[in-house]
């Protein structure tokens, strides 16, 4: 997986991209949503972070891969702070403590 | 991008009494029904296996084997595993949503569903639909 040699330069490209459809976009968070706006093809592309669970993972590939829907594995785990979304992590932190979920984001709108 | 979850994708089944069995999506109810408010499907699928025939088996035997048993049911979208197989077996008529409505009717219709899913077997195509899934 070429995940982890990601270089800093591309880091930072998605961190913006992020930032850009956190702001302008529409967006949805959890392993569940992210089934429901596969599956009525609403989703365009899929982040994950490195510590899904392989199987979790698996799935939301194949989900993705019958939807033709781009999944991007993110260089980070879902604690690791996303620079764009910390304004929106500290109303979502909850959800992960209580969760307990990998976060996985999927970006319904991605401007450019 | 693309849409799914539509008529005649094969399916697997995760919960319920029919849990690991492939079924056939007959009908898709994406924005769910006033009973049913959410995405539901109405699958068609394989309750008992045909069981696997040997060159040894007698031609009773090995139509004893063949046989399938079917079952029609609505299933939360949530609750079947989409895969990238598709099974092109005209149910559409056979299975509607209203054949639920009764007993008689469910039994007629699972029994016209058996016919049509034997018949299908027996021509050798879709051979991944008509395994058991192993786990």
């Amino acid at each position: 997986m070429v995940a982890g040699k990601k270089t800093k330069k591309t880091h930072e490209s998605i961190n913006n991209r992020l930032a850009l459809v956190m702001k302008s976009g529409k967006y949805t968070l959890g392993y569940k949503t992210v089934l429901e706006s596969l599956r009525s093809s609403k989703g365009k592309l899929i982040i994950i972070s490195n510590n899904c669970p392989p199987l979790r993972k698996s799935e939301i590939e194949y989900y993705a891969m019958l939807a033709k829907v781009g999944v991007h594995h993110y260089n980070g785990s879902k604690f690791t702070r996303i620079y764009p979304c910390y304004f929106y992590m500290k109303c979502w932190l909850n959800c992960y403590h209580l969760m307990i979920l990998p976060c996985v984001f999927v970006l319904l709108t991605v401007r450019n | 991008m693309v849409k799914f979850l539509k008529p005649n994708k094969a399916v697997i089944v995760l919960n319920g009494r029919f849990a690991g069995r492939k079924a056939v999506i007959i009908r898709a109810f994406d924005e769910g029904t006033r009973d049913r408010p959410y995405g539901h499907c109405l699958v068609a699928g394989i309750s008992k296996y045909p069981k696997k025939v040997i060159r040894k088996d007698s031609a009773k035997k090995t139509a004893k084997k063949s046989r399938v048993k079917a079952f029609i049911k609505l299933v939360n979208y949530n609750h079947i595993m989409p895969t990238r197989y598709t099974l092109d077996v005209d149910l559409k008529d056979v299975v509607t949503p209203d054949c639920l409505a009764s007993r008689d009717k469910k039994v007629t219709a699972a029994k016209a569903t058996k016919a049509k899913l034997e018949e299908r077997f027996k021509t050798g195509k879709n051979r991944w639909f008509f395994t058991k899934l192993r786990f």
